[in-house]
């Protein structure tokens, strides 16, 4: 009987091109928007837009919405962070992400409990609870680039210590000032920068959030500033006010801001509140052109 | 029936197996380009740099300056987002400078706030500045909590101020039965401060897990104003720190290891602080691994390299302090079930010279995974810039620690 056989040099150079296939391939840049208190996304469905605006409109490279619910606990909520991290951000994919508001506490606290642990590498196509099914491997952590914080309440939100919201929502009770600093480690961003941009289009709620605000979020929060709350953080020239500085830089008066977190936009100007109207807007639209220049 | 075998190529097979392997890239390449693929959003020409704003464009000419400078600005992040990380990551994350986690250093110091004066009706009285101090936030079972209220002016100066009424209670979810309520005891200090101790397990709600809102009623000139104070109690504790600590020089650390008695397995997130000889805070330790049921050891590692880089060097013996941890239970609320706190002075460590402590960066496949990422997106945004306009000055590819902001 004759034996038909391949060189071992054959079994080499295809098994190199498949891998060289696989890298090319597989390797797909994902956009995450986490949205903020209120909710209104299908939570699972990552193409469910509304809580943003149009979904036509540009927002980075392949662009998903991690939908939650916006009222219920960060802790409770954090699966539905992990299930899209694990979906697009595993694997040869890697994720820019966008967080608005609560988003912010929410992913942070997800990479500072969950961003070391085993993941599941993933196809990458989600089933209606937004899921994907495991592909083969399993890696320490997630791939992300950086991330894009509008509006941040890790710090939380005075609103929430006033009782100015409904105090029976698992949420706002973790949006108190000193529960959001003390929920985990915000400076444990698994050396992933979060690019932070304060707006300061606030009036209606002055007398409670301390120095500049958006009408949600103080400065000393959407600034990325450690420490205790209730630090009065401001745009230049306020005299009576320390200045937030940009980038990492410590603030005027000493106050400093978390590891791996920069401020990249300080609202000089007072042209943006907290609020996206439901068509990118606000703060949030400052976020949006960020993110469709730089996440490609 | 046949059987494949391998043996020595052939020039021909290896040709034959060269353009196989062209073509694949070729059409893989080719498939990139597919409009039917997930693409990039057309980037429009105005937009935000790396640090700033950008002015809207109106012309073509400004179109190409545009352009170049989203180019520029995409060099400026790829190389701040690797050089920052290859920077950062010669330590693990489980054992970091002290410096980078500023809030964390110092656990059992109070929260203290500062806020206008919240009266009946929902407003604020912005002359009346209540602050408030609380000694911690999370409890374990059978911990307590200080907490502290006073009274000021605009200027800095004490108002009178008096406790009405402060009762405690466990935050339920909507149209849950109610859970129980107790009163707290506030009273004034030698100044000007309400004070009151809350044990939860010395009353009604010791067996309540989750946040329990105290809610404070005073008086001050006259109005009637409240704050609240949130704790999220446990009231049981999943696992008991039993034996000593003990020291040892790892494959890449000095390593302090706390036994711990696991009653409820899960994962465990713990840290210590690492102060040195003079108590200057040098390190954060941390620990963050599954546990499973009986005799345990949380592991908090001082990295050699941490220890061998830091100029001037640590004064020894380094002194392990103040370490608190939890069980985190995923996709529950409440999330934890906190450890026993230890307070203070843990462990003192034996080492007394850096001779036999290892000095060598931290390796991982998470550290290779990301340096190679962030390394091939560098060197496409330096293509990029540079196909766009030849004559672009492209930054030193090395990385200088003076240009790192971390």
């Amino acid at each position: 009987m004759k034996h038909r056989r391949i060189p071992y040099a054959f079994y080499l150079v295809c098994t190199l091109c498949l891998l060289l296939a696989s890298t090319v391939a597989g390797a797909t840049n994902y956009t995450l928007w986490i949205n903020g208190r209120s909710g209104g996304g299908a939570p699972g469905n990552y193409s469910d837009f509304r809580y943003w605006g149009p979904a036509a409109t540009p927002a980075g490279i392949n662009k998903q919405a991690v939908n939650w619910d916006g009222r219920s606990s960060i802790a409770s909520q954090s699966g539905r962070v992990r299930d899209a991290l694990d979906c697009f951000c595993t694997g040869q994919n890697w994720c820019y992400i966008a967080t608005y508001s609560a988003g912010d506490l929410l992913l942070g606290y997800t990479l500072a409990n969950y961003g070391g642990s085993a993941r599941t590498v993933t196809n990458a196509s989600a089933n209606a609870n937004g899921v994907c099914a495991a592909s083969g491997g399993v890696q320490t952590g997630w791939n992300l680039k950086w991330v894009r914080v509008a509006a941040g309440a890790a710090g939380g939100s005075e609103l929430a210590n006033a009782g100015a919201w409904t105090t029976s929502e698992p949420l706002v009770q973790d949006l108190k000032t000193s529960t959001a600093r003390a929920m985990y480690n915000h400076n444990d961003t698994r050396n992933v920068w979060f690019y932070r941009y304060a707006g300061a289009r606030g009036t209606a709620y002055s007398f409670v959030l301390p120095g500049q605000d958006d009408e949600v979020v103080a400065y000393h929060s959407s600034g990325g500033v450690a420490g205790n709350a209730g630090r009065s953080l401001c745009n230049p020239g306020d005299w009576l006010c320390d200045d937030l500085r940009l980038g990492t830089a410590p603030n005027q008066g000493g106050s400093v801001k978390w590891s791996w977190h920069s401020v990249v936009f300080r609202d000089d100007g007072e042209r943006f509140n907290h609020y996206g109207d439901g068509n990118w807007a606000g703060i949030i639209g400052v976020v949006r052109e960020a993110m469709v220049d730089t996440a490609n | 029936m046949k059987r494949w075998s391998i043996r020595p190529i052939s020039l021909r097979h290896v040709w034959l197996a060269l353009v196989v392997a062209a073509t694949l890239v070729v059409g893989l390449f080719w498939h990139q380009d597919d409009p039917a693929l997930p693409r990039a959003a057309a980037a429009p020409p105005a937009g935000l740099h790396f640090l700033g704003p950008v002015p809207a464009v109106t012309t073509a000419g400004e179109d190409r300056t545009m352009r170049r400078r989203q180019l520029a600005g995409q060099v400026r992040l790829t190389q701040h987002t690797y050089c920052s990380y290859l920077q950062q990551a010669r330590y693990p994350h489980t054992s970091r400078p002290a410096a980078q986690h500023p809030d964390q250093l110092y656990p059992n110091q109070p929260v203290r706030e500062s806020n206008p004066m919240r009266v009946a009706g929902g407003d604020s009285d912005p002359g009346v500045l209540v602050q408030t101090a609380q000694s911690r936030v999370y409890l374990a079972a059978g911990e307590a909590v200080e907490l502290s209220l006073r009274a000021v002016d605009a200027r800095g100066a004490a108002v009178p101020l008096v406790v009405t009424r402060a009762l405690a209670q466990g935050m339920v979810a909507q149209g849950a039965r109610p859970a129980p309520r107790v009163t707290l005891a506030f009273s004034q200090d030698d100044g000007d401060h309400w004070r009151a101790t809350f044990a939860p397990q010395a009353g009604a709600l010791a067996g309540f897990h989750g946040t329990i809102r105290s809610e404070v009623r005073f008086s001050v000139n006259g109005r009637t104003g409240v704050v609240l104070f949130d704790v999220i109690h446990s009231p049981e504790l999943p696992a008991i720190w039993t034996g000593a600590p003990r020291e040892a020089i790892g494959v890449d650390a000095l390593e302090f290891t706390l036994p711990l008695d696991v009653r409820l397995p899960g994962r465990y997130v713990v840290s210590g602080r690492i102060d040195d000889a003079l108590g200057r805070p040098f390190a954060l330790a941390s620990f963050n691994e599954l546990l499973g049921q009986g005799t345990q050891a949380v592991a908090l590692r001082v990295h050699g390299k941490l220890l061998h880089d830091a100029d001037p060097a640590p004064p020894l013996p380094l002194v392990l302090r103040d370490v608190e941890g939890y069980l985190l239970r995923e996709n529950a609320d409440p999330d934890r079930l906190l450890l026993a706190r230890r307070e203070g002075p843990v462990l003192v460590s034996r080492t007394l010279s850096l001779d036999g402590v290892p000095d060598h960066a931290w390796q991982s496949e998470e550290r290779s995974r990301y340096l190679a990422e962030y390394a091939k997106d560098r060197a496409a945004a330096r293509e990029h810039l540079a196909a766009f306009d030849p004559a672009a000055t492209l930054p030193p590819a090395e990385c200088s620690e003076a240009g790192l902001v971390q």
